[in-house]
């Protein structure tokens, strides 16, 4: 299984992609991303603890852009 | 007091709407989008179910074509300064408010170069005509009312947006007198850019508009700093809403405008309509019987206007009349309405107008009470 965490962007994004894996039953949590300057910056992405990999691709399904993935607390 | 000035923001404001700028400042009081912590979290949720409320309620593809400003006239702002370059033409209509003729006033000195299209009331055939004719080579873009916002004169803005895109011509309509109002569908109408206010029929508080476009990427930016996002970057980010939404938010505005928008559909924009439109016929018939009353269009057929009447008693200059009508109670909106080429074209640009706008609190017997006003200023 692929990394947790699906790095979107905004807010706006990481609520709507939470909102879209919800409607596909696939839970997971808006949280702030880490390594925020590794990363580009601040940022927002969804935390999802099970089945990331198909969660990445039904949120590209969606148009979602995905920034990258990352482990939890993988970088501090 | 008989509030009529609905056309310059709405009065009262729905019970709803008051509490949900209550609550938001209680329970939602941290800054949205920035943090990751529970309280900023929860900010940014109420934010985005205002975003989901609004792409809903204008049938736009998704939240992130909801950009949030301080007012219509931002909104205008933002795309006609991320449109528009130098050499670049616009076509406008001949009714537009001065958030579209000011900032155009800017741009020509910068070189954009602006035609006025005419307006022909109750014929759409002949104003969609002129706007054709008024399309150069170099027309970047065509920015028009949906409905003006001294006369109610409405256009017919899918017939124009078709128009727009047969020259590859983007298309922005200002919609703060119709939207919660009139139907407005960006997907169906083919509008590119949708400039709105929130705290007119939207019934949200002031300090609220928004921006809903699809094309927002695409604009060159007017204000650019922090979003929360892409922060060790200099450059403002591409994507939709954050590229038109640096600084922090008016969260409470925000909460308010979505309990404004649930206020609206949950009544129908259509009930609204109706009951706005015939107060406003009915206001017409009894004031085309009164020798001094001076009116400027045909009665209001809902086909073609939208629910606002503006008047003259006699030569009185219209600041008086409104101050008379104060004195009596009764709140209108009196002058040029920030709208000078809306007034020359009826010429009443010395005189102005009286301006009377319902909202869906307004009943008959207030316009009965204004009428007597009227009948008692010789």
């Amino acid at each position: 299984m692929g990394k947790p965490l699906i790095l979107v962007g905004s807010i706006t994004n990481a609520i709507k992609s939470r909102n879209i894996l919800l409607q596909a039953g696939i839970r997971s949590e808006v949280e702030r991303a880490p390594g925020s300057y590794q990363n580009g910056g601040c940022g927002y992405c969804v935390y999802v603890p099970d089945h990331s990999d198909e969660a990445e691709q039904i949120l590209l399904q969606y148009g979602v852009r995905v920034n990258g993935r990352e482990e939890r607390g993988n970088i501090v | 007091m008989i509030y009529l000035d609905n056309a310059a923001t709405t009065y009262p404001k729905p019970d709803s709407v008051r509490n949900a700028m209550a609550l938001a400042l209680r329970r939602y009081g941290a800054n949205p989008g920035r943090a990751g912590h529970d309280m900023s979290i929860a900010a940014a949720e109420e934010v985005y179910r205002c975003r989901t409320a609004a792409a809903n309620f204008f049938h736009a593809p998704g939240p992130e074509c909801v950009a949030f400003t301080l007012n219509c006239t931002h909104a205008v702002n933002y795309v006609l300064k991320g449109v528009l370059k130098p050499g670049d033409h616009v076509v406008i209509s001949c009714l537009e408010h001065n958030a579209v003729v000011r900032p155009l006033h800017t741009l020509a000195a910068a070189g954009v170069e602006v035609t006025e299209a005419k307006v022909v009331p109750c014929d759409n055939d002949a104003t969609v005509d002129a706007f054709r004719q008024a399309i150069r080579d170099n027309t970047r873009l065509i920015v028009c009312t949906h409905a003006s916002n001294v006369w109610g004169i409405r256009l017919p803005v899918e017939r124009i947006a078709a128009l727009a895109h047969e020259y590859r011509i983007p298309i922005a309509v200002d919609c703060a007198q119709s939207a919660g109002v009139l139907p407005i569908n960006l997907a169906d109408s083919g509008i590119d850019y949708l400039c709105v206010a929130g705290h007119k029929g939207l019934y949200g508080p002031m300090g609220t508009g928004m921006l809903v476009t699809t094309r927002g990427s695409e604009l060159a930016t007017v204000i650019e700093g922090g979003t929360g996002t892409n922060s060790a970057q200099a450059e403002q980010p591409e994507a939709m809403p954050e590229r038109l939404e640096s600084g922090t938010q008016n969260m409470p505005g925000i909460a308010g405008l979505r309990a404004g928008i649930e206020f609206v559909r949950k009544r129908g924009t259509d009930r609204i309509f109706q009951h706005e439109i015939e107060l406003t016929r009915y206001l017409y018939r009894r004031l085309s019987g009164m020798k001094q009353i001076r009116l400027y269009t045909a009665e209001p057929n809902p086909r073609y206007f939208a629910p606002v009447l503006s008047f003259n008693v006699g030569d009185q200059p219209s600041e008086v009349v409104g101050r008379k009508l104060n004195e009596r109670g009764i709140a209108v909106r009196a002058g040029l309405h920030c709208a000078p080429t809306a007034h020359r074209f009826c010429g009443t640009l010395e005189q102005g107008a009286v301006r009377v706008c319902p909202s869906v609190f307004t009943v008959r017997g207030e316009m009965d009470q204004l009428v007597r006003a009227l009948a008692s200023m010789h």
